[in-house]
């Protein structure tokens, strides 16, 4: 059982099928965190070893893709002697609801964590007053 | 009365029966039951002890470890992290890793939608095979992963041996 759990927390890598990719790096599915707070959703992702400027977050349509870019971290001397984690990018994609206001999407990074702040809009559906005839 | 019951230790084993009246006892069905409560607890990812709302996995970076002809490098994911809460220490040939990953504050009004993201204390220690110099260890703490180099000591670190022509 203990060793089921375990491997929960392992990376998971992002499920082929999708478009082949042009970078020769394995990419992972970032663990996220998604909550609702004071009429925004936020988004929280670990994408340890992506620095700042090293993220791209592009929304077309309604599909907000999220990917993190990661350099090689260790010289090429190094030899690998012990390994539980792979090093590789991260990419994820949402389809975001109506709600969300497109133009107040926010990010910040920090420490290897994404954080997405997505406000909701006010309702744009106008209520139409039934007059009585 | 069949033949096998005149051998002795043929008799002995029919006559004391004590696994299949364990089995038909009330402490059977209650230990049933708590194996089918605790398996369809389990598919859900929790463990009816543990309260609902605490995430059910604990949270232990992995290590990854790569050497050359003078260091080991140690590293461990550590997204979100903060500096001063990671605990580097060597002592008797191991290398130790603890601290704590804080919970987020939380508000009452916080509605979540997922939860996959794991916190709480570790603690991970490698044993190191070869010596290092303590002195000269070195850790960094960068995009979320811990970095710790550890200069091999100079009896440790491979010396190369020349063949000289004859």
């Amino acid at each position: 059982m203990i060793k089921a759990q375990i491997q929960e927390v392992e990376k998971q890598e992002i499920e082929s099928g999708g478009p082949e990719r042009t970078r020769e790096t394995v990419c992972f599915v970032p663990r996220m965190d998604i909550y609702e707070r004071d009429g925004s959703i936020e988004v929280v992702a670990d994408m340890p070893g992506v620095s700042e400027d090293a993220v791209d977050i592009t929304l077309e349509r309604d599909v907000l893709t999220i990917e993190g870019y990661v350099e090689s971290e260790y010289p090429q001397r190094y030899g690998l002697t012990y390994a539980e984690y792979r090093v590789g990018d991260y990419q994820r994609r949402f389809t975001l609801p109506d709600q969300i206001d497109r133009e107040e999407i926010d990010a910040s990074m920090k420490d290897g964590v994404l954080r997405l702040h997505l406000p909701k809009a006010e309702p744009a559906a106008k209520k139409i007053a039934v007059k009585a005839g | 009365m069949s033949i096998t019951d005149l051998i002795p230790w043929r008799r002995k084993e029919q006559s004391v029966p004590s696994r299949q009246a364990e089995e038909e006892s009330i402490f059977a069905l209650q230990r049933d039951m708590n194996r089918l409560f605790d398996d369809f607890f389990r598919s859900f990812g929790m463990m009816p002890w543990r309260g609902f709302e605490e995430p059910a996995l604990a949270f232990s970076p992995q290590l990854d470890i790569v050497e050359d002809e003078d260091n080991i490098q140690v590293s461990a994911e550590l997204p979100g992290m903060d500096r001063n809460d990671i605990d580097v220490s060597i002592s008797n040939g191991t290398l130790t890793i603890r601290g704590e990953k804080q919970q987020e504050r939380e508000d009452r009004g916080t509605n979540y939608f997922r939860r996959e993201r794991t916190y709480g204390s570790f603690r991970r220690s490698v044993p190191l095979a070869t010596e290092v110099d303590h002195d000269q260890a070195e850790a960094t703490f960068k995009r979320g992963v811990l970095t710790v180099t550890l200069p091999k000591s100079a009896e440790a670190k491979k010396k190369r041996i020349t063949i000289k022509a004859g």
